[in-house]
């Protein structure tokens, strides 16, 4: 029992830190409609400047804004450069053109930054919290936390009179121009949010397996959680992955020594199909009415 | 110059229904026929071996694809693992004793049959959630490759080739190998030039620009959904098995990974969707252009050219491939297909280039 | 358009290519995966590499000849591994190594074909130390089959093994699983039980695997991953009330992960097939002479790693195999280079290896290795150089290379 409860709250708490990935996703998707499959390379590349930043001999405290700072920017910039050019172009083209950022940033940052991993020293303690038999995992625990927190944060924002506007545009893009919202900033600053998203992200992830271009792996579990939990929901992102995380240890747990191979990508694979084949747009995501 | 005419003009429906409307690109294209098949003859063992060969087989693997997000419109980020199935069931069925040309068949129709269940996917969804969909399933695919020693071939996950002819020519020597693939790229060819021509093809067509809209006009969305997946795994497994048997000829799962796919679908839009000058010249980009980058990148390093870190020389080609793939989705989407094609219509009026082509 | 294409690319190929040549210069091929799974490794285990050819060739080469690197990246992709591999071999090379599975894979069959020497130090298949059936491949170190078995004796000269319980934290993939034929043959001699807990690639995130193991209660842990899934094993196993001093990991295990789990990681023990650190009489020369002459390939802080050193050993053997090699008086070739690395007996690299002799059927030139720990600073060698369980060892090797000969 002790061993199922573990198995459930390090799962949930995983799922979380997947969900710093995927709120990145959809922050962009819902504002810009444009799948962002270089989310992962984009953690990556925050997890180098948050090393980059402490290599300079900052406190973490520092190292952190700072590093948010500059991915908000990257993130503009790559929006204004990229993807300001493809609107209105199939979606394949989008997915690809995000593959390319991801394979010209897998190229651009360990060759300048150097390809062996980084450490990322957060100061968080080693020992895990022990509940009777149960250990959880402190830096999971202030993922988890940091993801909630984010999470709150993006709720939040989108009351804010910029929000608002957010909201409008990943509403309907026309509409939003005809009352005089920038719908190329309100994308712009979408981008921007995504990056201080993967920056925690990347800290958090960089601090436990050391900062490489292995990152960027972190998308597909990431993109998982944002089919389940809906690719336009910011609450399906705790949802989806707190399920994801869940599914992908207790049933490991239970299975692995079984079977003798990690069965965890598989349980990951099966929540993608069984969602898209049961509910496409997830559990919270808004159904496209296709028109004709 | 070489077409001879300035614009297209036909006087007969029979005239403008031609494969080559225009006699110059079918000479062009019976040159390069003969160019190919003879390149054993003129082309160095290592140029064969390890550009012109692998080239020739992704190439009928782009086409494979291209059939299925070019023509039927769609996406599908798990080609890897449909070649990959024909790969492994080719190699299986050739040890089990089934005749080589039977088994390239017979692979190919196990990937047919496995790769429609990958598009039982899109009858529900398209567009985003079948890219992920599809994703999902290659994941699928390579975690049972791996995870069954008996398909992967034992503790080392190499499953090398078994000896074979094609038609009592033994599939050994590289120019045999080499014409093989190119037999297969050149039916895959003709097969895809022709089918745009065929009802299924112009079914297909409809299905990729509105589903519901071919549903009203008599097209049956699930059959002409799965018949695509269907046409497109048979080709991509029989070009897994291709590639098994006339390139790596030892087998191992990284060989159909995820990132082979993405190269695939590079292949597919960097060409040009649905085009077949596009598959080969994208499979040409994408396949070699790294390749070759390395090469100038350490040729310039050998010469002192660029006094930078190995590490940063090594991730160098990276960084410009992506560079280039950015680079083509921005400034032309329409991938080399229409660079070519812009080329050729320039051509083909000249020198009168007010007129119409 | 095809021939265009053709010999447009033919034509740029052989511009860009066209660097100067020695006259008696022998060539290496490090065709190494500098951008892909093997990141971890490759930037500092090449950077010895070529060090140590710099090295060779200020202190006037082999009997005069120098060797050159021929340096790419094949980004781990077998296509690329065979291209580079192809032009590689016109431009004379005759020693290859791919530091990739996958990429010596794929060219295994051809290089023997070609008649070339294959170095698959800490890689590749482990069989290949048959040298009856691999003539011209050279796994040159300790397989993953032997580093389990020195591990599985080390643990055993500590605190004894029967009726202990060992668990094997591995990655899924093939590499993950290959010791388990080892364990299994050790656990009946031994009187051990074992268990395997597989985590998925590429190993961020392993926590279902730990709580399993917690429960287990294993006297030994054995992890077996590259690259950061290391880190967060040693971390993880922490985390999960393991003690570092019974984590035992493969060869993959070094200065850069030790950075990224911290202090904790003091006590962890590793397999190791050379001496890391600098104070060795080679390592100091390069110091002198390399680094401190400038000619150094890399970052100087890596000059001692256990990757770098690795490295370093490589072409340290490959180096003593083309100079005996030589002897006989014929220019060397694939041919000449494998009776050289036969003649190899009792060489030690002046101590930066244990002593290691090749034969015409022992291609992993007897498979001794050492465990170290980390004592929060460096690695300490914490046994002798051994050869563990040889005859099992010998007994895996020929029957996995039965069946590759059989086709498989």
């Amino acid at each position: 029992m002790a061993y199922f409860l573990e198995l459930l709250i390090s799962g949930a708490l995983t799922g979380l830190m997947y969900s710093l990935v995927a709120l990145g996703f959809v922050l962009i998707y819902k504002s810009a409609g444009v799948p962002n499959l270089a989310q992962g390379a984009l953690v990556m590349t925050a997890g180098y400047s948050v090393w980059m930043v402490m290599a300079w001999g900052l406190p973490v405290w520092i190292a952190i804004p700072l590093a948010a700072a500059i991915m908000f920017g990257f993130g503009l910039i790559v929006e204004r450069l990229l993807l300001r050019r493809m609107v209105g172009q199939p979606v394949i083209m989008v997915v690809m053109l995000t593959l390319g950022l991801e394979i010209l940033l897998r190229g651009l940052v360990p060759g300048i930054l150097g390809s062996t991993p980084k450490p990322i020293d957060l100061g968080i303690d080693f020992a895990p919290i022990i509940i009777g038999d149960v250990f959880i995992n402190r830096t999971s625990l202030y993922g988890g936390i940091a993801a909630l927190a984010l999470v709150g944060a993006s709720l939040l924002f989108f009351r804010t009179r910029l929000g608002t506007k957010l909201r409008a545009v990943s509403d309907d893009h026309v509409s939003s121009w005809a009352v005089g919202i920038s719908v190329e900033r309100a994308i712009g600053i979408s981008w921007g949010l995504a990056g201080i998203a993967a920056v925690v992200a990347g800290a958090l992830w960089g601090s436990s397996q050391g900062v490489d271009w292995t990152l960027s792996m972190l998308l597909f579990p990431a993109v998982a959680v944002v089919i389940l939990g809906g690719v336009d929901s910011i609450p399906g992102v705790v949802v989806g992955g707190i399920l994801v995380g869940v599914l992908g240890t207790v049933i490991p747990g239970y299975l692995d020594s079984f079977v003798g191979g990690s069965t965890r990508d598989v349980v990951t694979s099966l929540i993608i199909l069984l969602t898209i084949m049961v509910r496409p747009f997830g559990i919270f995501g808004r159904e496209d009415i296709e028109r004709i | 110059m070489f077409y001879r005419l300035s614009g297209t003009y036909h006087t007969s429906y029979a005239a403008d229904r031609k494969l080559w409307k225009i006699p110059a690109d079918r000479w062009m294209v019976i040159l390069l026929l003969i160019l190919a098949v003879l390149a054993p003859l003129y082309v160095s063992p290592l140029y064969l071996g390890s550009y012109v060969l692998p080239w020739v087989i992704w190439s009928a693997a782009a086409l494979s694809l291209t059939l299925l997000m070019g023509l039927a419109g769609q996406l599908h980020f798990g080609f890897a693992a449909v070649m990959a199935i024909g790969a492994y069931a080719s190699i299986h069925l050739v040890r089990f004793g089934v005749p080589f040309e039977l088994a390239l068949l017979l692979s190919g129709l196990i990937a047919a049959a496995i790769g429609t269940v990958f598009g039982g996917a899109a009858l529900r969804v398209k567009g985003l959630y079948l890219v992920m969909a599809t994703l999902a399933m290659q994941y699928l695919v390579d975690w049972v490759v791996v995870n069954v020693p008996a398909i992967s071939g034992g503790a080392h996950a190499t499953l090398r080739t078994p000896e074979v002819s094609f038609l009592f020519v033994p599939v050994e020597s590289l120019a045999a190998r080499y014409w093989l693939a190119l037999g297969w790229a050149v039916v895959l060819t003709v097969f895809f030039m022709n089918v745009k021509r065929t009802s299924f093809g112009r079914a297909l067509v409809a299905i990729r620009d509105k589903d519901f809209a071919a549903a009203v006009i008599g097209v049956d969305p699930f059959r002409t959904k799965l018949m695509a997946f269907a046409t497109s795994s048979f080709m991509g497994g029989v070009t897994g098995a291709i590639l098994a048997y006339c390139f790596y000829r030892a087998v191992t799962p990284e060989q159909f990974g995820f990132n082979v796919s993405i190269q695939l679908v590079a292949m597919v839009l960097v060409g040009g969707l649905g085009s077949v000058i596009g598959s080969w010249l994208g499979a040409g980009f994408v396949l070699l252009m790294p390749i070759f980058l390395t090469n100038v990148v350490s040729g310039l390093a050998a010469g002192g050219w660029v006094p930078v870190s190995q590490n940063f020389l090594s991730h160098l080609p990276l960084m410009i491939y992506g560079a280039m793939i950015i680079g083509f989705l921005l400034l032309e989407p329409l991938g080399l297909a229409k660079i070519y094609d812009n080329i050729r219509k320039y051509f083909l009026v000249w020198p009168f280039r007010h007129a119409r082509s | 358009m095809t021939w265009m294409r053709k010999l447009a690319l033919t034509t740029a190929l052989v511009a860009g290519l066209s660097a100067p040549v020695a006259a008696e210069d022998i060539k290496f091929g490090l065709l190494q995966d500098f951008t892909a799974v093997y990141t971890f490794v490759t930037g500092q285990y090449n950077q010895g590499q070529q060090d140590y050819l710099a090295l060779l060739n200020a202190e006037g080469g082999i009997d005069g000849n120098t060797v050159t690197a021929i340096v790419r990246d094949t980004g781990n992709q077998p296509q690329r591994g065979i291209e580079a591999y192809n032009r590689a071999k016109e431009e004379g090379a005759i020693l290859f190594d791919f530091l990739s599975t996958p990429v010596s894979a794929a060219v295994l069959d051809q290089i023997q074909a070609d008649k070339n020497i294959l170095i698959t130090p800490a890689h590749g298949r482990g069989d290949a130390s048959d040298g009856t059936v691999f003539p011209y491949v050279f796994p040159m170190m300790p397989t993953y089959w032997a580093q389990a078995a020195t591990l599985i004796d080390h643990m055993k000269s500590t605190d004894g093994l029967d009726g202990k319980k060992i668990a094997f934290v591995h990655i899924d993939s093939p590499f993950g699983r290959e010791p388990l034929p080892i364990l299994e043959a050790l656990a009946a001699e031994e009187g051990f039980e074992y268990q395997a807990f597989p985590y998925a690639s590429p190993g961020n995130e392993q926590s279902a695997a730990w709580s399993e193991v917690r429960r287990y209660r294993p006297d030994y842990v054995m992890i077996w991953g590259a690259g950061g899934g290391q880190a967060v094993s040693v971390r993880t196993a922490i985390q999960n009330g393991v003690r570092p001093e019974q984590i035992h990991s493969v060869i993959w295990l070094a200065e850069t992960d030790a950075a990224n789990v911290g202090p904790a990681m003091k006590g962890v023990k590793r397999f190791e097939a050379t001496a890391s650190g600098t104070e060795h009489p080679i390592l100091q020369r390069i110091q002198q002479q390399v680094i401190d002459a400038g000619k150094g390939s890399g970052d100087q802080a890596n000059v001692g790693n256990s990757y770098y050193n690795l490295g370093v050993a490589t072409m340290a053997i490959a180096a003593e195999a083309a100079r005996l090699g030589l002897e006989g008086g014929q220019p060397l070739t694939g041919e000449t280079l494998k009776a050289g690395f036969e003649k190899i007996a009792g060489y030690d690299a002046e101590g930066l290896l244990p002593a290691v002799t090749y034969t015409a059927e022992d291609h992993q030139g007897g498979g001794a290795g050492r465990v170290s720990e980390w004592d929060g600073e460096k690695w300490v060698p914490v046994s002798d150089w051994t050869v563990a369980y040889p005859d099992l060892i010998r007994r895996v090797i020929e029957e996995s290379a039965t069946k590759y000969k059989e086709g498989n």
